[in-house]
């Protein structure tokens, strides 16, 4: 095998060595394409799913709990609606609800962690505190109280998540950031002159984007995981928007005999949530993180 | 004599990232018994992969491509794996470098002679009991000159100090009764005078023991007290190799010459006197002081004296450098000036305003400036060259539309070509890292600079050339130097006055001639004679240190 000799060790660009480490990872690779499907099914869900209008309200009992065949793919359901169809726009709730909850809570949690890590004293103090305080609240009971004050939908089901979540990420920036905020050049860029905002924004932020996409990436499972559980339990998303986990919970009371109702989308919640979790430990070695 | 060790025309390859980095090119070098034998070369220039190369501990993506390893006669390279472990600590073993990150923290020291002791025997097909290797460890723990091998033993890492702990890594290596120790940079992160005991040490346990030895290191200096046979490594290649003498003397090729040229040395024709400054003064301390102390939630707190009653006067245009050992207190002298820290008692007056508290304010700011000892942590890693340097500039209220202009004159005066701007931290060498932070900390047009171990992290060649650049700039741009240090040649050649700092006091002050002529203080005679030099002549102009100043001084002397 004839290997090419190193050029000067500065050429190996980062770009170039993280590319290389993330591509030599067979795990990572699958882990992404199986989130490129999941992303792809959601966003052409109307042209992939066979009978698109099999989200409504449709009814076709002629049709009910039919097998597998050519003409429903993965069967129907007690309505006789079929489930390839509504799997596909499953994966559309379970992504909407991914993008809401990380695009609030992440943000959120990661400038709490910022300042607490550059911060010292009563700022750490209370943001560590109140982080601590909000992650000794089980996310069940907070979904619990949520959707009996107010109601019990999708957007509820967010808020909720949403309330407990960014805790996670305030922690994990924090450590980074009161680590990074220890480094020599932290305080050549203070002696210089540079503001807070600039410290934290442009000199802290850089050195966190990498722990906090493999975390966000690797949050995206449990997201999905805990958004249908809420689902399961009645608690998110309203008929007869389909959502895995509600699907999941209609078909439970045809097993063993409709097996198809239940597997159908478990499947497809299993899928999603390994296509996340190989993808962010894969992100994970590249950018040679803990997160 | 015999040759113990013999390797022939070495090659050993790296992969990573699809390509194939070649370490070691076609390297031969041979120990005699009861040889001593130096490996010096700069940072990558292969010494340690020569080192793991004959333990065996390269790891997994390096390949050893052609050549062989003899010990005694026997290629090591051919041999089984489980006969190659059997070799390690027995045949040959090592002293390693950091004796600060060595130890597993939670362990004592006695579990972790015991583990090795224990394992060799298994290895070597021998039965011991717990209490006879504890006998035999006292031993070995007794000739590394620990005295008190009982209180060592049961100790934790944390509890014994930097030079006692090197003394245990010494221990662990020689557990076994080796044939030859490989020495890589030992006793580096050590101050020079403990440092300097380390290699008394090593070099009797070598003659005592009949042990060879392989000595890796880049300090010129040690070589001389602990070496026979030199052998000096550039890019994976032995480009010379001869007796010290001849070495030192007469060196062959340029890039020896370049080396040994390189070291600042420290008495005779060679010394640069840099010539006094009269001016006025910028800085001045009146007694200060600086105490920690420490609350605790329960019980008394404690306090921590780190500066004594300090009365210091730097004049402008001064290189004015301020020596110790760590511990000694001049980093936290160089953190008031900069008003980083307030102290605790006295006065502090820079450039004719007095200090008052840690506030910064922006008069201040332009006042002072600092570089620091590693150009590794000192930048951002995620910010390239331009986006540092302009930092200052933005704070300093420079117009935007002329940032180009003055990056590039910064540039210009750290000697970096212009497109340099574009690029990340981890694209340059240690050298050019700190011109950078050079030119960082010129940005703002400061009238002093302070350099904080400036030059500790490079090697000597770029020591070299960092320094002649500072001195450039001190003369172009007027500035007053506050040098931090621990390397007294180098302060020898390049302060215009010194001064040495014991345990949060000022002990010794004036200009380096007279300083290193006749040392007043007995710590500076203690710090001069630890100092390692290059030729015997400089050897015999150090001052002397009587056994009993030298314990009163230095704490881990032997008793």
């Amino acid at each position: 095998m004839t290997v090419p000799a190193m050029p000067q060790p500065e050429a190996l660009s980062t770009r170039y060595m993280a590319w290389y480490r993330f591509t030599r990872n067979p795990a990572a690779v699958i882990g992404a394409v199986m989130v490129a499907t999941v992303i792809l099914a959601a966003i052409f869900a109307p042209l992939i799913a066979p009978y698109p209008d099999h989200v409504g309200a449709v009814v076709d009992f002629r049709n009910r709990h039919s097998a597998p065949d050519l003409a429903h793919l993965l069967g129907t359901d007690k309505v006789g609606r079929d489930i390839l169809s509504r799997v596909v726009f499953g994966f559309r709730v379970s992504l909407l609800l991914v993008v809401g909850v990380l695009g609030v809570a992440v943000p959120v949690g990661a400038a709490l962690g910022l300042a607490a890590g550059y911060f010292s004293g009563l700022t750490e103090r209370i943001i560590t505190g109140f982080t601590n305080v909000m992650l000794a609240i089980p996310p069940l009971v907070m979904a619990l109280a949520i959707g009996n004050v107010l109601e019990p939908n999708l957007v509820n089901a967010m808020l909720a998540i949403t309330l407990l979540w960014w805790t996670w990420h305030a922690r994990l920036v924090y450590r980074v950031s009161k680590s990074i905020a220890a480094e020599d050049f932290i305080e050549a860029a203070r002696l210089a002159g540079a503001s807070h905002w600039h410290i934290l924004t442009r000199e802290i932020l850089p050195n966190c984007i990498s722990v906090i996409s493999v975390k966000t990436t690797l949050d995206a499972a449990f997201v999905i995981l805990f958004g249908a559980t809420l689902s399961f339990l009645g608690l998110g998303v309203k008929p007869p928007t389909p959502d895995l986990g509600s699907m999941v919970a209609d078909g439970r009371q045809f097993l063993p005999e409709m097996w198809w109702e239940v597997l159908a989308p478990g499947f497809a919640i299993f899928y999603a949530t390994l296509g996340f979790n190989l993808l962010g430990d894969g992100l994970r070695d590249m950018f040679d993180v803990e997160a | 004599m015999d040759t113990l060790l013999d390797i022939r025309d070495l090659d050993v390859a790296f992969r990573t990232y699809g390509y194939r980095a070649h370490v070691l090119k076609n390297v031969s070098l041979s120990i005699p018994e009861g040889g001593r034998v130096a490996l010096i070369g700069e940072t990558g220039s292969g010494k340690s992969v020569t080192a793991k190369s004959i333990l065996g501990t390269l790891p997994g993506n390096a390949h050893v491509e052609g050549g062989s390893i003899l010990f005694e006669g026997r290629d090591v390279l051919q041999l089984a794996e489980a006969e190659r472990d059997r070799m390690k600590g027995t045949a040959f073993s090592v002293i390693m470098q950091d004796p600060l990150s060595s130890f597993n923290p939670v362990f004592r020291i006695g579990r972790h002679l015991d583990d090795v002791m224990r394992f060799a025997d298994m290895r070597l097909g021998e039965r011991s009991s717990p209490a006879e290797r504890q006998k035999r460890i006292y031993e070995v723990l007794r000739k590394v000159q620990l005295s008190d091998p009982e209180r060592v033993f049961s100790a934790y890492p944390a509890q014994l100090s930097g030079g006692m702990r090197q003394r245990v890594l010494i221990a662990l290596a020689l557990l076994h009764q080796p044939k030859l120790l490989i020495a890589d940079e030992p006793g580096t992160a050590l101050d020079v005078t403990t440092q300097d005991e380390i290699m008394k040490l090593i070099n009797r346990l070598v003659a005592e023991n009949g042990l060879s030895l392989l000595m890796i290191t880049h300090n010129l200096g040690v070589v001389r007290q602990m070496a026979d046979d030199i052998y000096v490594m550039r890019h994976g290649e032995i480009v010379e190799h001869g007796p010290l003498r001849q070495l030192f003397t007469s060196p062959r090729e340029a890039y020896t010459r370049e080396l040994v040229d390189a070291i600042p040395p420290l008495y005779g024709p060679k010394v640069v006197d840099q010539p006094a400054v009269e001016g006025e003064t910028i800085i001045a301390l009146e007694g200060v002081s600086k105490t920690f102390s420490e609350r605790r939630l329960i019980g008394r707190g404690s306090e921590h004296v780190a500066v004594k009653d300090v009365d210091l006067a730097i004049r402008k245009g001064e290189i004015f450098g301020l020596a110790g050992e760590s511990g000694s207190g001049k980093t936290t002298v160089a953190r008031m000036i900069m008003g980083l820290i307030a102290p605790s008692a006295g006065a502090i007056t820079v450039d004719g305003a007095t200090m008052a508290g840690t506030g910064r304010s922006d008069a201040f700011r332009h006042l002072t400036q600092i570089v620091y000892q590693n150009p590794g942590t000192s930048l951002n890693p995620k910010r390239t060259v331009g986006q540092t340097l302009s930092v200052p500039l933005t704070f300093a209220g420079l117009e935007r539309a002329r940032f180009d202009a003055r990056i590039a004159e910064l540039l210009r005066h750290v000697d970096l070509p212009a497109h340099y701007v574009s690029k990340y931290p981890h694209e340059l060498s240690g050298g050019q890292k700190q011109r950078v932070a050079i030119a960082r900390a010129l940005a703002a047009n400061p009238k002093i600079i302070v350099l904080d171990e400036p030059t500790s992290a490079l090697d000597v060649s770029v020591q070299k050339n960092v320094i002649a650049l500072l001195q450039r700039l001190r003369d172009e741009l007027g500035l007053t130097y506050l040098f931090i240090s621990h390397d007294l040649s180098l302060m020898r050649n390049f302060c215009s006055r010194i001064a040495v700092m014991l345990r949060g006091e000022l002990v010794e002050e004036g200009e380096p001639k007279a300083v290193f002529a006749e040392p007043a203080h007995a710590y500076t005679r203690a710090l001069i004679a630890a100092v390692p030099v290059m030729g015997d002549e400089e050897e015999q102009m150090k001052p002397s240190v009587s056994a009993e100043e030298r314990k009163r001084f230095l704490v881990d002397a032997v008793a």
